[in-house]
Order: C-alpha cells, then structure tokens, then sequence
C-alpha cells in the first residue's frame, strides 16, 4: 500500500475537509453533515480495470437532524482531533485503545468497539487515507505461515531481521505483523510452488504435522476466521511479487464462501482499498457441497442462521456467477455442511496423502508425489 | 353479632360424640391450617381481618402490629396488636373460646371475616398443637382499665376455659400495646408453624392486605432464635379515607343452591314457605312469592323446615321459572379507583398507575363488580413475569393461581398490543408491570373448598376482560407519552448539547469563526414543542405543574393550551398567573397569543387539596395549526361529548340529594353474610356439632 500512504500534511488537512464539510454548511445556516458511501453489499461494483469489488455511487448523508447521525458528526470531530494530536506526538493507538479513550468524550463517546470500528473505516473512505495514516492500529492478531519462505522483517530497534518460515520459526509458524507494508516487510526468496491458505487452526497444524508443507512444495498461511487486513495483504504481495498461485482450503459452509469472496474478490468493509487487499487469481479448493457425497463425508444440517446467509450471498454481487450460484444452491439444495477435519473419518493422512492431491490436481493441474 | 350454632351443637351431641376437636382435625385442610407454613399465614389472616373488619365497623383508622418470634420445638410465638374498638369483657370468652357460627351463616354481605373458622380455630389449633392457651388484652373506650384474660377450649361442651383473668392500669396498657390508644385488642399465642418468605407468606398476605386496605397501617416484625430479625415490613396508609361503609342485602333467588336454601329452611324464624320466601330473599313481593309456589305445587302455609328434598328441588326450579327483578348492587363494596391507585403506591413503587372500578353487573342473581389496577415501570424488575395480585372480596388469593378465573382473564389479554412482553400473545405478560385483579360479589364461586382459585364464570370474565382492556390502553398512552417525550428529550440533547459542540470543535480546529446555531436549530427542530412536568411541593402541599411550549420553527405561534387536572370538590387551581379559563371538568385552557421563533414559553400552576403522589403527570392538549410535539391535538366532539354529560350531572345533582354511599344499612341488626361459605363444610359442621 506504500504507493497509498500519505504525509503527515496530506492527512491532516484530509481530516481538516471533514471538519469543514461540516463548519461550511453551519456557516450557510444548514446543519452540519458527512457524506458516505454506502457500505453495503449493495453498493458494490466490480471495477474491470482493477479487477476487485469495489464501492459504487451511492452516497449516504449523515446530517444533524436526528440524534444518532448528530452523535456520529461529534464522534467523527473527536476522532479526527484525537488523529491530530497522535500524528504530530508521532503516537499510534490501537483501535481498541481509541475506544476506551473516548470514555473521556462526553456526547462522543462510542457505544461500542464495533462503533468505533466502523467510524475509523468511514474516515479512510472519506479522507482517502488508510488508518496507518491515522496512526491506528488493529489488534487483531495476524496470521501464521508456515512454509520454505524467505522474509525481512524490521524489528522495533529498525533493524532488518532475516526469518525463514520453516527454519526460523517453531511450529506455531511465523505471526504475521499488522504492517506488511515494503517499509516493514520484505519477501526475500522462496522454495515453493503455490500458497495455501486455511480456514481452521486445527486443519492447519494437521497440515504441519503431516509435513504438507514440504511434500506438496507449498507455504500454508492460517486464516483464523475471516482473515485480517494484513492477511490478505501479504497473501496479495506474494501472489504479485512472486506469482505464486493462492488456493484457498475452508470448511463447507456459508460462511467460508465468504471468506473466499473476501479473499479474491474484496471485502464489502473494505471495498474502498479492495485492489490492494483481494487476489483476484484466488483458486477455491474445498471443501465444496460435492465433496460431501463424493466422499461420504460426515455433515450437519444447515442452520436457519447457515439459510439465512445462503440467501443473503445470492443477492450479493461477488457470488453472481454461475459456479457459485451453483454451489450456493447444491449447498441449499442438500441442507448439509462439512467441517474440514470431517475428512479424518478417513484417517489423520486422508486429507494429505489422498483428499488435497486429487483436488491440487483436479483445479490446478498440480501433481503432487 | 353472632348467630351461636348451638343448635348444630346440640344434634352433633346427640347424634355422635365427637368432638369438635376431631372435625377440627378432618377439615384441617379447608380451615387453613394443613401445613406449617400455612398455619401461621391463616393465623395471622383471621387475626388480622378481625382488626380490619371491627375497625372498619368502628370507623377507625387501622393500626396493626404483628410480631412472629420463632421459639424452640418448630414453634412460633404470634402477637397481633390493634388499636380497634377491642372486645367486651363478657364477649371475651364466646368470640375466642366458642365456636360460633359468625355473621357468615345465612346472610349476605361482602365482609372479610368470611373464609375461614374465625379467631377461635386459631386458639383452637394452639392448643391441639402445643396445649398452651391463647392470652387476650382487650381495652375498650368506655372503660379506665384493660381486661387479660388466658382462653383455652373445653372441645367436648365447645366451651371456653378462662383463667388468670385481671384487670390492668391504663399505663400497662400503653406500654404493652405499644400504641397510644384507649381501645384495641391483643393477641398472644403459641403454635406449631413454620415461618417461611416468599409469594405464599405471612409478609406477602400483609402486602397484599395493605394494597386493598389503603385506609390501614399494617406493620410486621418476624424474629428468629438469637433474636434477629428474619422478616419484616410495614405498610403505611396512604389514605384517611375509610371504606365505604357495607350495604347489607338478602339473596336473591336467582343465585341459590340446594344446600343453602336446605340451610336457610331449617334455620328461618318465618312459619310459611311464603313468608320465607317474602322475607329472606331480595326482591320477592306476595306475588312473586305466590307465583314461586304455584310453580312448585307447594301450600303456601307449609312450614319452612322440614322440607322434603323434592319440595326444595321444585323451588329451586320455581326460581328460575319466575321473573324476578335483578338484585340491587349497591350491597358491593369495591376498593374504588382512586384508593387501588393508593393501595399500589403503598405496597409498589412505580412510576404509572391506573386503575379501572367497573360498573356492578348481575350473574345468576348475584351482584358482582370487577376492578383492576396496573402499575409498570419505575422500581419493578423488567425481566420477570408480571405480578398478580388476586382479591375476592378484599381477601387476598395467594395459592392455585393458574386455576384461577382472574389468571384466566388476564392470560386472555394480548398485552403486546399494550406494550408488555407475552410470547405467544398468551399467558401472564412479563415486563416491569403488577397487575392488580380484585373480584367483589356477594356471592364469589370457587373452585372448591379451599378458597383460593375462583371458578370459571363467563360474565365475570367478560367484565374482567373489559376492565382489563381499559387498563392496558391507559399503559399504551401512557407509553406513548413516555414515548414522546424520550423523542424530544433527543432533539433538546441534539440541539442544547451535541451541535454547540460540534460547531465549537469545527471551528476551533480549523481555527474558523463559531457559526450563528439559531437558523440551524429551526431547520433541525422544525416544531413546536411541549414539555410537561409537575412536582410534588411537600411544604405547601401543593402539586405544581409547569408546561414549557418552545417554538422552534420560522414564524410566531398561536395555540390554546390545554392541561388535564384532576378537579374534585376538594381540589382547586390555585398560583395560575395565567389565569385562562375553564374548558370542561377537569379540563383547564391557556391561551397563547404569540410565540415568537426560536422562543420559549411556559403555563405554571399548581393545584391544591391534594396529596403527594395523587397527580405525577399532566397531559396536554392543544388547539391550532401546526403539531406540538409532546401534546395531543384537543378532540372537539369529545370535548363536546364531556360538556353535555356534565350539564346533565349538574341537573340530575339539583333533584338528588342524599349520598348514597354515606348512609348505613342493616337488616333488622342481623347483619347478613351467606357470602362465600361453602354449603358443604358448614353441612359437614351441621352433622358434626
Ligand atoms: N380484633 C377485634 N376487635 C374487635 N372485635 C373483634 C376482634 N376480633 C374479633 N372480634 C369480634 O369477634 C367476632 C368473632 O370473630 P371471628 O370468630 O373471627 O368470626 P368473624 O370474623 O367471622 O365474625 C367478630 O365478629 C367481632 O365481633
Ligand atoms: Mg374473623
């Protein structure tokens, strides 16, 4: 994102044209406003040029009129100030921290962590600036990988620290900081074919112990969840510096489908910075609703939650293509889903030794062994 | 006063010895005392309703006291104090020591004393249990000293023992009694039971008590071994207001069963069926009662008792075969709205009350009345189900309420309608609320012998459901109120607090001039607004309101304000710089000439002649263009409505002078009750004494 980042002078006065959208208008005799795009599955657009999802045209207007969008407005000037201050001091806070500072704001304090979450996302959307700008940092926990990688990373006293990811590190693998940016993060050299990106801890270390890593010639990144900014950064640099294929490896449920999505097509949260976070060339591996019956594997019903989110994704753009409508309604259709390690009725090697080799094979044309 | 049952004595002697004792100890479940934790509640009950009703009688302001000390061997030690007319020294021995068939027998009135077997079961159930005798302190006006006197029963003779009886100076008196007062009664005995706390307890009984007596303090002290307090409450009386005293009729044929018209024929003084007829029953004239008989093929000279069966069968039928005019319902004594609204404020802190006294209604020739009261929100815990709080006849109902009638009216309510949560739209509704159900008849029909849940009655269920209904939209607006005003509290916030802010903070960080916020304001607000509020004033016992109308639009405002009092014979407006005039009863208008934009203008009065919590909040009403937030448009045809009933009122006032509700009657001295008794127990006591 380095081409993105801003000076400390552009960001200040990015944040100054918030304050003044709103003194413009009490000046006219207007109450004052903020205008947004809408962050919502629908008001996203594919951009061809950058190949992503990206926000669409339409604006929200959050103006003094009602209580809520007031608090919003003196939230948003607190928060900026509070920016202000942290830039010049050459400060950074965590997202978390901003939170509990603005206990102190009086009518500008958040209700939740979400609020405030969500306040600093509008900020980038309307100021352009990413929250590295801002000096905020997430707190969520990065990554992990695995793999014969090759990084340098600058360590707190700036010095740059070589690390290889399966020599240098333990099996918990290498945490992926929340800055992957050049200025932080380097990719030095690696040994390896293709990345493999996967949803659950516990498939992950199944993985490790296999030695997947090696007998596939692959880097294994741990997802946790729905991946975090930095996640999908590092998996997009790889990709474009590297060129090295991203196959994406989740349980067989709604849910996973939109990690995919959030991973090769953008983020509907994060849809204003999507060229620099999703990889478009992402492969979905499985497990998908055919796999349940070609391998028999043991499923649970769908949840009216699991329905509920199976139709939400048929409205959403990203999914309108005919393979995945097609999963979305087999998935519907059967009413089941599978876990990962539901391929250990097998055995602990089924997945390794069997089930990831036909599928390397089946959807990229990778013969392992 | 009392009726002695000396006859059913007589032929229970005859017939069989047993003794009293023994039924006593067969019916011990009907009469109250089944279960240890039970025996001590109906202790206190027929203790405690005595105070009540010979208060009431005595039109004296109730003070009572009960203390419960645990003793040892599971035993408790019970003191009931009143400050009511206290007892005779010669009634002494009869009301505590005899069994006697009290006013309940065959008389109709709706008093409390009528569920259980009096004061006497409870010296009663402290001898079979410990042996020990019951103490009674009795001061009456009329005398210098007090009597103290120790009762126990002879139960083969149903006869009272007394001994160490004395008489004490007045100071003991006052030292004992623990009150100021020349008259009253204390009781001291000891019994097997088991102080338990809960919704079935002493303290909940005395709740409940206090709730339907508002007129009454009601204070209790539970002690446990080591001298620590286990329990306590006290209920203050917010009202001087007594009871209105109780009208006394006879039955009316429409509502008789076989047992008690068999019980009525055996013990009527009259000589002829006719002359029972004419004289025992409500609304039967020679005619009817002639018209009865020739339905029943029965000879007008036929004497009363010794009825056969069949004869008593066909004047049943007769009844219902004969037109008979509907009995009158001015024998009922309902709580009345006001005094509920007081009796809830007493026992539960909240922030809205209502209250509904329905009009009398007949069923089955028994006149009945249904009142309800609702409390919500304030204190009340919002995440259970709502209190029920179930009365007949002023007798609170605290066991088998799923089976009860007043449970099944209010399961029937959809409550969400009126803003209580209720899954389904069924059952008891959850929410911060208490629902108050009290059932007046002079004839409550029961599920059984218990006395706890009231039986299925359609037309009580009907009224209940209306009554109900009122209740629950009178939540609903006020909820909406509430509603209203939560919004405008938000623009205030909005417009007073966060935009100054906001322009302060715009301004200082781009180092810009602080914009000018009043057309800004007008563009948010856009309205005019009203706020209410009226505050209790303790030191002049005046209730002030203060409404508060802001113009926050572009141009001047005209309105009519008007503001809802409540206007009584006692009360008046009184601070009113405004002056205004009168609209309607209990109607008061303002008019406003100009508002100015941007401008704030405010009507304060206050009212006098109330008490503290009589009036928490005023509603508004306007006339003229343009919303008011916070006050509702002013109905003219209602408004009409209510002034055409009042010029009416003030006509029919002229011609009708007496107060009903002030004048006292009684039957010839006996004063009549058949109330609630069930036949088959008092049969039982028939056969047995
Ligand atoms: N606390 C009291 N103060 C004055 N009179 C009382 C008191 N308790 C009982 N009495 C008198 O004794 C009578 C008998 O009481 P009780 O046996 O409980 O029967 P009931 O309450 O049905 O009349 C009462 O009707 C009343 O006249
Ligand atoms: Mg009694």
């Amino acid at each position: 994102m380095k081409e993105k980042t801003r000076s400390k002078e552009d960001t200040i006065e990015a944040l100054h044209a918030v304050a003044a959208e709103m003194h413009d208008r009490m000046m006219r005799g207007e109450p004052p406003r903020m205008t947004l795009p809408v962050r919502s599955k629908k008001n996203i657009n594919f951009d061809e040029r950058l190949n992503v999802y990206k926000y669409g045209k339409k604006k929200t207007i959050r103006d003094a009129t009602s209580l809520g969008s007031a608090h919003q407005l003196l939230r948003a000037l607190f928060v900026t100030e509070f920016m202000e201050e942290m830039i010049e001091g050459q400060k950074s806070s965590t997202l978390r921290e901003m939170y509990y500072i603005s206990e102190g704001w009086g009518y500008g304090k958040f209700g939740s962590q979400n609020e405030s979450n969500n306040l600093a996302e509008d900020l980038e959307i309307v100021t352009g600036c990413l929250r590295e700008d801002f000096k905020l940092r997430p707190e969520e926990d990065g990554a992990r990988i695995i793999g014969n990688l090759t990084f340098e990373e600058r360590n707190r006293r700036g010095e740059w620290m070589r690390i290889n990811c399966r020599d240098d590190v333990g099996d918990s693998g290498y945490g992926v900081p929340y800055n992957v940016e050049s200025e932080k993060l380097r990719l030095l050299g690696h040994d390896i074919d293709f990345m493999m990106a996967i949803e659950t801890g516990g498939m992950f270390d199944r993985l490790v112990e296999n030695g997947f890593d090696e007998s596939a010639r692959c880097g294994l990144i741990h997802l946790k969840g729905q991946p975090a900014r930095s996640t999908r950064r590092i998996m997009k640099r790889i990709n474009e510096e590297w060129g090295l294929p991203i196959v994406v490896f989740t349980d067989c449920d709604p849910w996973s489908f939109r990690i995919f999505a959030s991973i090769a097509y953008g983020a509907i949260k994060t849809a204003h910075i999507s060229e620099y976070l999703a990889t478009p060339s992402a492969i979905y591996l499985g497990i998908d609703s055919d796999d349940i019956k070609a391998y028999d594997l043991p499923a649970d019903e769908l949840t009216s939650r699991d329905i509920e989110a199976l139709k939400a994704e048929k409205s959403d753009p990203r999914f309108q293509n005919q393979e995945w409508t097609d999963q979305i309604d087999l998935m519907l259709e059967l009413g089941e889903k599978a876990e990962q390690q539901s391929l250990a009725k097998y055995g602990l090697d089924f997945v390794t030794d069997t089930y990831l080799p036909e599928k390397l094979r089946q959807k990229l044309g990778i013969h392992i062994g | 006063m009392v009726v002695e049952m000396d006859k059913a004595q007589r032929i229970a002697n005859k017939q069989k010895q047993i003794s009293i004792s023994e039924f006593f100890e067969k019916n011990k479940h009907f009469l109250g005392f089944d279960t240890h934790q039970r025996a001590i509640i109906t202790a206190v009950k027929e203790a405690v309703d005595n105070s009540l009703d010979a208060c009431e009688e005595a039109r004296i302001l109730p003070e009572i006291h009960v203390y419960i000390k645990r003793i040892e061997g599971g035993k408790l030690e019970l003191i009931t104090q009143d400050n009511g007319p206290g007892i005779p020294r010669d009634s002494i021995a009869n009301v505590f020591g005899k069994f006697l068939l009290g006013s309940r027998f065959h008389a109709i009135r709706q008093t409390r004393g009528q569920q259980g077997i009096g004061i006497t079961g409870v010296v009663m159930y402290s001898q079979l249990t410990t042996g020990s005798s019951t103490t009674v302190l009795s001061k009456i006006e009329a005398e210098s000293t007090a009597v103290k006197v120790d009762l126990a029963l002879d139960t083969k003779n149903n006869r009272a023992l007394k001994s160490n009886e004395e008489r004490i100076p007045i100071e003991e008196w006052f030292e004992e009694s623990g009150m100021q007062t020349l008259h009253g009664l204390r009781i001291k005995t000891v019994m097997s039971a088991k102080y338990q706390r809960g919704r079935q307890s002493v303290h909940q009984y005395l709740r409940m008590t206090s709730i339907v007596n508002p007129h009454a303090t009601i204070r209790l002290k539970v002690i446990g071994k080591e001298g620590e307090t286990v329990d306590e409450g006290e209920w203050v009386r917010s009202t001087s207001k007594l009871p209105r005293p109780v009208v006394e009729i006879k039955p009316h044929p429409h509502g008789m069963q076989f047992g008690t018209l068999q019980r009525m024929l055996k013990n009527t003084k009259e000589r002829t069926v006719k002359s029972f007829l004419r004289k025992e029953f409500e609304k039967v004239s020679p005619l009817v009662a002639k018209k009865i008989l020739e339905h029943a093929e029965l000879d007008e000279k036929r004497r009363p008792a010794g009825l056969p069966v069949e004869s008593i069968q066909s004047l049943l039928a007769a009844f219902m075969e004969v037109k008979i005019q509907s009995p009158p319902v001015d024998c009922l004594s309902p709580i009345e709205d006001l005094l509920i609204k007081k009796g809830l404020e007493k026992a539960i802190d909240s922030r809205y009350a209502a209250t509904v006294t329905r009009n009398p209604s007949v069923s089955q020739g028994n006149p009945f009345q249904v009142e309800v009261g609702l409390v919500f929100g304030g204190d009340l815990p919002s995440d259970g189900t709502v209190e029920l709080l179930r009365f007949a006849n002023r007798v609170p109902l605290m066991y088998q309420q799923g089976g009860c009638l007043l449970t099944k009216g209010v399961e029937s309510i959809d409550w969400r309608r009126y803003g209580l949560e209720q899954p389904g739209g069924k059952g008891v509704p959850k929410g911060p609320a208490a629902i108050l159900v009290h059932l007046a008849s002079t004839n409550v029909q029961f599920t059984s012998e218990a006395k706890e849940a009231v039986s299925d009655n359609e037309e009580v269920f009907d009224e209940l459901r209306r009554a109900l209904f009122e209740v629950g939209r009178g939540l609903q607006s006020h909820r909406k109120r509430i509603g209203q005003r939560e919004k405008s509290r938000e623009k205030f916030d909005l417009i007073n607090k966060i935009l100054p802010e906001i322009a302060s903070k715009s301004s200082s960080m781009l180092g810009r001039e602080p914009p000018d916020l009043s057309p800004i304001i007008t563009k948010i607000m856009n309205a005019v607004f009203c706020e209410e509020e009226v505050i209790w004033e303790a030191r002049d016992k005046l209730a002030k309101c203060s409404i508060k109308i802001y113009n926050y639009t572009a141009r001047a405002r005209a309105y009519t304000i008007i503001a809802k009092w409540p206007e009584s014979d006692s009360t008046s407006i009184v601070q009113n710089e405004r002056g205004g005039r009168k609209e309607a009863r209990g109607l008061w208008a303002w008019r406003l000439d100009a508002i100015d934009p941007g401008s704030m203008t405010s009507i304060d009065f206050a009212v006098s002649g109330l008490n503290k919590g009589d009036w928490k909040e005023a509603e508004v009403f306007y006339r003229g263009n343009g919303e008011v937030i916070g006050s509702e448009k002013i109905d003219e045809t209602l408004l009409e409505e209510a002034r055409k009933q009042e010029r009416l009122q003030e006509v029919v006032d002229e011609f009708i002078v007496p107060d009903v509700s002030t004048s006292f009657h009684q039957k010839d001295g006996v004063p009549l009750d058949s109330n609630v008794v069930s036949s088959e127990i008092w049969e039982a006591g028939d056969k047995l004494f």
